[in-house]
């Protein structure tokens, strides 16, 4: 098969690309491993005594540097009640620690405990069953008065501030069902100032001004709320999932964001942010024994931690189709979810062909088929795994109908067009197709810093090798296409998929709404 | 050049090392004029196999007439899409999915693009097809059927994301739906549209005389890469263009209320003042204010209404330049029980910026942030020779970017008071909100004299 043959394209890379650096010839401390196989990028991999795994790529065209620290948490480390808490401990990271942000965190801590003790009185008095209004407003009072002699010893947005004047760049963090990452892009010289800012942020946060920070996630959680996408989502993760924690949205349930404290934020701080569950991504323009010298000099310290287990309930197979219909004032979507079998299940990779085979380009099937031929659909696109990968999720794919086409139309279309692809087995043109758009994804995601950090820190971290997307490449061009239909036979059943249909309101259903 | 990083080191933490300067002077890149006046930047990059070019072409959304809006957008989505006298559609989308390479084309207010990627071995191919897209279009009726179609779809869709419609309809309410800079496309205007329309559109402005080109990648030699393009767009004759004559705007410049209602979670929030035009040297020390005000998560609207409040998760400000009056935009999300507190802080804090001077701390710390960062524009070749090309479409001086960082380095802090001082005038804003008015907690009324809006 050709594509077979191209996958060494990325080979073509390799030698201009991170033979620069001048000072390369510093020898790696022990331990320190430089990737020979041609295959893949050169990427240096060291672990820390206490489990801090790093990867660096040296690469140079401006003199700037990428981070990512990836943490291996998400919103499915959350405890029942406490959904939201992965996203909202990530708010919080930016709030400084006990020296940054603070005007002397020895008066600081006092002044936050009793913030911390007027906001657990105002959630308990809130949480009553029937809650004596007089009483939370005084509470509420109550907790005002405290933020702000907290407030006296804070310096504003310090932590922020020192980024905008090392030069940031994409200083940002995300939060899934998996993991949680924090992502910089820093002018290269200022490699050790973010070894000193970051080792002092992951061991000495201190979550000040925490009850605000929270109200920002509610608005955040409200913005998405007014989001027909958003929406859409949320109501297929909660329904196709019902006892695996998939079913939560990363967000967190509004009633949940309402009785999360500071002390929970603590506590899952000390538990999940520990050097034994972090990978740390370094490319661009640096030198990686300089790099793996300051690490251990700055992050050496960073206590391990054990960590609990995490074996959540399994979702049970799914044996009924669900049709969930949502009322939204915005024009008709969908958006449909079947359980797949996880990452670490071979068939995974018939899926991602299936998904591709269904949904790349123009000359995708549902392309071709139902936005173009049938002239059904204004889109229909497909993912072999969402929300997440530690845990078997979902294929999905999301679509919305062209007007006069309705959703029944649109939904009869989409699975005929996979009822065909169970039959007919796709051509080895359309399997070409994608092995090439693969390795060419593979080539273009060297270009930028940033999205490659994500990547090998992502992979690493969450899926256990950084060598994943190259590895994937590999299998993907072992699938045959009989292997396509049988798993699409095998998964992209009516039993196995939740519907979700997002319909504008019925008239009067609108008017009488309270 | 030397790029001023003020030391600012009495805002670092003492255990933090010395910061140098950031070092970089950006590449210049080569520019070459071909016979037939295309113009053509290149920065050869073999670090990966790969190669990318872009078009800026000489036209965008404001040259539409007025019966016929659409018009530009429906021709640059079908330059490709709609096949060209040698290649059909399908066999394009074929041949270009197999390679795994990209050409795709759009316009926006102000500039229409044509873009290509291609793995360096396939180069050839695919330029031949880029070059057809760019010079030959067909637009097939099938096609145009297809695209007028999805185009309608959308604006019967503009609606769905409250936030975006919030903007759109600021800025339409702000110039006015007649002007080209505030007008949308209407389900009228996309019918008027014919394929000869289309065809006398591209024969107006796709001349290699109104075009810059941007090649950047493993191409071998400039002059391999040229001869190729050569040997393409060579023969492709230059013409005159004519441009529309795009009127004056006016801009109220007095306090008014623009309201929608609509029972969603959030109240979305914009605020409008009269901008500056493209090339004004106030820019500098405006990019400065606007980074202070509302630049980034430390940036006083973010401080204040986000971070001290609690009442938002976004809020910012930001300016657009034109080349008549742009705008000046403050914008937050925010639920509805607290919009008023939320758009009373927007309004004070552009009034403090221009009625006290900030800081000589702040406005450094906002420069060193521009100056710092700078090196950002161009994170890979392709962007910077990219960014090169845009500057000279817009009509930039040659030296523009080499001289930009220098020139933020400049601004102080009077200056900083003095441009906040005569263009923040929130008191003249636009307001445009959109939310559930039952549960505002003050009428719009006390914000200024207020229109309702239908949603359309």
């Amino acid at each position: 098969m050709k594509s077979l043959a191209l996958f060494p394209i990325l080979l073509l890379c390799c030698a201009p690309l991170y033979a620069a650096g001048g000072e390369k010839s510093e020898a790696l401390p022990p331990g320190a491993g430089i990737e020979k196989d041609p295959q893949y990028p050169q990427v240096v991999s060291y672990t820390l005594k206490n489990g801090l795994k790093l990867l660096i790529l040296e690469k140079t065209f401006v003199p700037t540097v990428s981070f990512t620290m990836m943490f291996k948490v998400g919103n499915v480390d959350g405890q029942q009640g406490k959904t939201g808490l992965a996203h909202l401990f990530e708010h919080m990271a930016f709030k400084g620690t006990k020296t940054i942000n603070s005007a002397g965190y020895d008066k600081e801590k006092v002044a936050l405990e009793a913030v911390e003790k007027a906001a657990q009185a105002l959630i308990a008095a809130e949480t009553e069953t029937s809650p004596d209004p007089k009483k939370t407003e005084e509470l509420r009072g109550k907790l005002a008065d405290e933020e702000k002699e907290a407030d006296k010893l804070i310096v504003k947005d310090e932590y922020w501030k020192l980024y905008s004047t090392l030069g940031e760049s994409g200083m940002n963090a995300m939060t899934s069902t998996d993991y949680t990452g924090y992502v910089v892009s820093l002018p290269s010289n200022r490699l050790e100032a973010w070894m000193i800012i970051e080792s002092d942020r992951f061991k000495n946060a201190v979550l000040r001004e925490f009850y605000r920070e929270r109200s920002v996630v509610m608005e955040e959680r409200r913005m998405g709320e007014s989001d027909p996408n958003r929406l859409l989502w949320e109501t297929l993760f909660s329904n196709a999932f019902v006892a695996h924690p998939y079913h939560n949205p990363t967000i967190g349930w509004m009633d949940d964001l309402t009785r999360l404290t500071r002390t929970d934020a603590d506590k899952f701080f000390k538990t999940f942010y520990v050097p034994n569950n972090a990978t740390l991504a370094i490319v661009g323009d640096v030198r990686p024994a300089e790099a793996i010298k300051l690490a251990e000099k700055y992050f050496g310290s960073w206590e391990r931690r054990e960590l609990p287990e995490r074996n959540y309930t399994k979702e049970p197979p799914q044996k009924s189709e669900k049709i969930i219909n949502v009322f939204f004032k915005a024009k008709p979507a969908m958006r449909i979810g079947f359980h797949n079998p996880g990452m670490a299940n071979p068939d995974i990779y018939a899926l991602l062909m299936a998904s591709e085979v269904l949904s790349n380009g123009k000359t995708g099937r549902f392309y071709k088929n139902l936005v173009e031929g049938k002239e059904l659909a204004l889109y229909a696109n497909s993912a072999h795994s969402t929300p997440g990968d530690r845990y078997p999720s979902l294929f999905v794919i999301a679509a919305a109908p062209k007007a006069p086409h309705t959703l029944e139309e649109l939904d009869g279309a989409i699975m005929s067009e996979i009822d065909t692809l169970k039959k007919e087995p796709p051509t080895q043109w359309e399997l070409d197709k994608i092995l090439n758009n693969y390795q060419a994804d593979m080539i273009k995601q060297l270009e930028s810093n940033p999205g490659l950090g994500m990547s090998l820190a992502h992979n690493e971290g969450i899926l256990g090798d950084w060598r994943y997307d190259w590895k994937t490449g590999a299998e993907l061009s072992k699938v045959k296409p009989e292997d396509v239909s049988r798993a699409a036979a095998k998964y992209l059943t009516r039993d196995n998929r939740t519907v979700v249909f997002l319909r504008e309101p019925l008239e009067q259903e609108q008017s009488g709404k309270p | 050049m030397t790029l001023l990083s003020a030391a600012t080191l009495f805002a670092l933490p003492p255990v933090l090392p010395r910061l140098d300067a950031v070092n970089f002077k950006p590449p210049a890149g080569d520019r070459v004029t071909l016979d037939n006046g295309m113009v053509v930047y290149l920065m050869k990059d073999a670090t990966l196999p790969v190669v990318h070019i872009t078009a800026f072409i000489k036209t965008g959304k404001m040259n539409d007439p007025v019966e016929k809006i659409g018009l530009g957008e429906m021709t640059a989505g079908l330059l490709k899409d709609g096949g060209t006298l040698k290649y059909k559609p399908e066999e394009i989308d074929k041949t270009l999915e197999f390679l795994a390479a990209q050409v795709e084309s759009s316009i926006g207010n102000e500039e229409a693009r044509a873009d290509m990627t291609s793995l360096k071995k396939d180069l050839d191919t695919v330029l031949d097809i880029y070059a057809e897209v760019l010079m030959h279009p067909s637009f097939e009726e099938d096609k145009v059927k297809l695209k007028r179609d999805e185009t309608l779809e959308m604006i019967r869709r503009r609606n769905d994301d409250p936030g975006r419609e919030a903007v759109r309809e600021a800025i339409r309410a702000f110039y006015g739906p007649a002007h080209p800079y505030g007008w949308r496309t209407e389900e009228a205007t996309v019918n008027a549209v014919t394929i000869e329309d289309m065809k006398a559109y591209h024969q107006n402005y796709y001349k290699p005389n109104n075009i810059i080109l941007a090649v950047a990648g493993d191409f071998g030699s400039n002059d391999e890469i040229l001869a190729k393009l050569k040997a393409r767009f060579g023969a492709w004759a230059k013409g005159e263009v004519k441009f529309p004559v795009i009127p004056p705007v006016s801009i109220k410049g007095a306090r008014q209320v623009y309201f929608i209602n609509k029972d969603i979670a959030q109240a979305f929030i914009v605020v409008l003042q009269k901008g500056v035009k493209r090339l004004d040297p106030v820019e500098y020390p405006l990019t400065v204010a606007n980074e202070m005000l509302g630049g980034g998560l430390s940036s006083r609207l973010a401080s204040e209404i986000r971070s001290r409040k609690g009442l938002a998760y976004t809020v910012y400000s930001y300016f657009a330049k034109k080349p008549d009056y742009g705008y000046i935009i403050g914008y937050c999300g925010t639920k509805p029980e607290t919009y008023s507190q939320a758009l009373s802080e927007m309004l004070k804090q552009f009034s403090v910026m221009a009625a006290e001077q900030a800081p000589a701390e702040e406005v450094t710390r906002a420069k060193d942030s521009l100056v710092n960062s700078f090196v950002f524009k161009f994170p890979t070749p392709f962007e910077l020779i990219t960014e090169r090309a845009s500057y000279e479409y817009y009509g930039y001086p040659g030296d523009y970017l080499d001289n930009y960082v220098e020139n933020i380095a400049k601004v102080n802090p009077a200056e900083v008071l003095a441009t906040a001082g005569k263009l923040f005038k929130p008191e003249n804003s636009l307001i445009f909100v959109i939310g559930n008015s039952a549960k505002f907690d003050k009428p719009l009324t006390e914000f200024g004299p207020v229109t309702e809006l239908k949603e359309d």
